[in-house]
């Protein structure tokens, strides 16, 4: 008998059936959907993050007191021991640092702006160096001027703003040499940065950017700064890196086996958690998937066995007219597999509307453009292991049905 | 996928029988108990007979039919069909020779529900591995010849008794079987449908098949050439009736 002849058979089968079919591959639906949907789902959240992350400059990294990702509270208590990075630090990185490009610095704090009665809550003041916006990748602005090393020199009380505080203060109005209050004292607005949007729903547009000098003026030099350095290109990543390691440890006299004092970001860091962080979802998904393909395998295994002893008589006159044992194990097989597939197909479907929902409503929260696409991997491979549960769950009730005595079959009413 | 060949090996003598039953047993095991469901048959029908197998319920008649339609084998003893000892074959090539030799017509018709008259009539082919086109063809010739040209596509349910058993007919005459067997073809039937059925099975005959048939209805075996009566598993009388 051949192959579509059996799935003929099969359908037929299946669609006499079809509420009981239907529940038959719940199991085996969730399990699919829920596989397709997380793996969709975090492919989503790893592109939207490695844009976010990495459009800071994927040459650019930091040398900061505290890192970035702090896991524990003793480990947080042991960071507070480090000693401060000075603008000294900096001097002596751009010294040593050959693979370096350009080597900056900057602090922050946030702070309420005000510009008239208009005020502006929780914005990131940040102390620079003229050469800040040119590290790792450039930030253009939308009008007026850069940071000049003149205003860093003379500590002028001079800022380039995002684009959240124009709006907020200026709307379609001229902003450039408009005086804005940063907490009380007086800065002149000589730039408009371009916008760059949120990052899980933070603005990265809410800013005032100070030359480093005129941000000391105002709230002091007794804070460590960050060094912001970029290599000359992605090759000379590494070596920029270590050199600027050596310097920093030559310079506070760590020993040959103490660690770093000191932390070295770079975007990939950042990465590297988030990846750790959705490979435990990913574990947590196949497990769970790998239980509700199992739970679903026996109940197909079940439903088989029960269509089996439905249609012994249909089996002992297929027999009689002469189906050898290799036609009816083949019929149920086919059954089963089409049977699975068919869950696994349903399942694709859920979990390309689920994904499609979050996406959105992610995006919703995010403010963000995102998408969570159900990858042709992902639907072969769901298909691929439906089939797969079909054809385990179906053997046993197959080659029962194949082995069934004619003359018995006949016999049963 | 297609019938597999009988191997020659399997080849007896043959002397113009087309069945030779050699001491026939059929011997159930239930437990402890064995139960002689035929003890020692022996008879030879040559092609074109047209044989009525007689005999009270639980004599072992249907029995008897499912050893010559080859859906059983005996517990001791040799068949031979078409010169082939068919007690010695495995399961596959069984399934061959019921596919190819035997038609079989049940009492209780044994349609399947789902499928449509002409779907039901393919099915043999489709065992036999024949081709769609042809297979339709020859499901449908089959079916005109049992006159149900107008019902091809009914399913059971929507057929009378007589017109289910027709259908039967013709499923177990589509692949050209040379044995024609029907256990109590007319048991389900009322007196004029079974008449019908009976009308049907001499035509085939005069076609040239070989018929047996299993009644325990005399006017029903009086349309056959030849009467087997058998009682307790043993062949009690075998006579031919001159007409
Ligand atoms: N599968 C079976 N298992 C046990 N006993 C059986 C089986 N088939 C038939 N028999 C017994 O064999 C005897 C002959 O049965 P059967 O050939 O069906 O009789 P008939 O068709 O002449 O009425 C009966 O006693 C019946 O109970
Ligand atoms: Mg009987």
């Amino acid at each position: 008998m051949p192959f579509s002849e059996a799935a003929r058979i099969a359908l037929a089968a299946l669609r006499a059936n079809k509420l009981r079919s239907f529940l038959t591959v719940l199991g085996i639906l969730i399990g699919v959907s829920s596989v397709v949907a997380v793996v969709a789902i975090t492919e989503g959240l790893d592109r939207y993050m490695a844009n976010q992350v990495l459009s800071l400059g994927s040459r650019s990294f930091s040398i900061q007191r505290m890192p970035d990702i702090i896991t524990s509270r003793a480990m947080w208590l042991e960071m507070q021991k480090r000693k401060d990075i000075l603008l000294s630090d900096m001097d002596a990185v751009k010294g040593a640092c050959d693979a370096c490009g350009e080597i900056g610095a900057r602090v922050q704090t946030t702070r309420t702006v005000k510009f008239g009665r208009t005020k502006q809550p929780d914005v990131e003041i940040m102390g620079v160096t003229e050469n800040f916006s040119r590290i790792g990748s450039v930030r253009d602005l939308i009008t007026g001027r850069q940071l000049i090393a003149d205003d860093v020199d003379t500590a002028r009380p001079v800022g380039v703003i995002g684009a959240d505080i124009m709006d907020a203060f200026f709307g379609q109005t001229e902003p450039l040499g408009k005086t804005i209050l940063v907490d009380s004292h007086e800065v002149r607005v000589i730039g408009v940065a371009e916008r760059k949007g949120k990052i899980f729903g933070n603005s990265q547009d809410n800013f005032v950017w100070l030359p480093i000098t005129t941000y000391r003026k105002f709230y002091g030099t007794r804070r460590s700064v960050t060094i912001q350095a970029e290599a000359r290109n992605m090759d000379l990543m590494e070596t920029a890196q270590d050199q600027t390691r050596v310097v920093m440890r030559a310079r506070r006299h760590l020993g040959f086996a103490k660690p770093d004092d000191f932390s070295i970001e770079t975007g990939e860091t950042v990465m590297d958690f988030w990846q750790s962080a959705t490979r435990g979802i990913y574990v947590v998904t196949i497990v769970v998937t790998a239980m509700s393909l199992i739970i679903g395998g026996v109940v197909v295994m079940n439903i088989m066995l029960v269509s089996v002893t439905e249609r012994v008589r249909e089996i002992g006159v297929r027999k009689a007219l002469g189906a050898r044992r290799r036609d009816i194990l083949r019929q149920f097989l086919v059954e089963s597999v089409l049977l699975s597939a068919l869950g696994g197909a349903l399942g694709i479907l859920g979990a390309a509307v689920f994904s499609m929902a979050l996406a959105a409503i992610l995006g919703g929260i995010m403010s963000a453009d995102f998408s969570a696409p159900v990858r042709l991997w992902a639907v072969t491979l769901a298909l691929f292991v439906s089939s797969v549960v079909g054809l385990v769950a179906g053997i046993y009730p197959a080659s029962r049905a194949a082995s069934l005595d004619p003359v018995v079959a006949l016999r049963n009413e | 996928m297609s019938v597999a060949p009988v191997p020659p090996s399997t080849t007896a003598q043959t002397d113009g029988a087309l069945i030779r039953a050699e001491d026939l047993w059929r011997t159930y095991v239930m437990g402890a108990e064995e139960i002689h469901a035929l003890r020692g048959v022996s008879f030879t029908i040559a092609p074109n007979e047209y044989v009525a197998v007689m005999g009270p319920s639980g004599s072992g008649k249907s029995t008897l039919m499912n050893l010559i339609g080859c859906l059983d084998t005996p517990s001791r003893g040799r068949y031979v069909l078409r010169g082939k000892v068919v007690s010695e074959m495995n399961d596959d090539e069984l399934a061959a020779i019921r596919n190819r030799e035997i038609g079989f017509v049940f009492q209780t018709f044994n349609l399947l529900p789902r499928a449509t008259a002409l779907h039901n009539v393919e099915l043999p082919l489709v065992y036999a591995g024949i081709p769609k086109e042809e297979r339709l063809a020859q499901a449908r010739r089959a079916l005109e010849m049992v006159d149900l040209a107008d019902r091809m596509s009914h399913k059971p349910n929507e057929l009378s008794g007589g017109q289910r058993q027709r259908v039967a007919v013709a499923r177990a005459l589509v692949m050209g079987p040379a044995i024609l067997l029907a256990d109590e073809p007319t048991g389900n039937l009322d007196t004029v449908t079974g008449e019908e059925i009976m009308g049907l099975f001499e035509r085939l005959h005069a076609g040239g098949n070989t018929i047996i048939l299993v009644t325990h209805e005399k006017d029903i075996a009086d349309h056959a050439h030849r009467t087997i009566h058998i009682r307790d598993g043993k062949i009690e009388s075998d006579e031919e009736r001159r007409r």
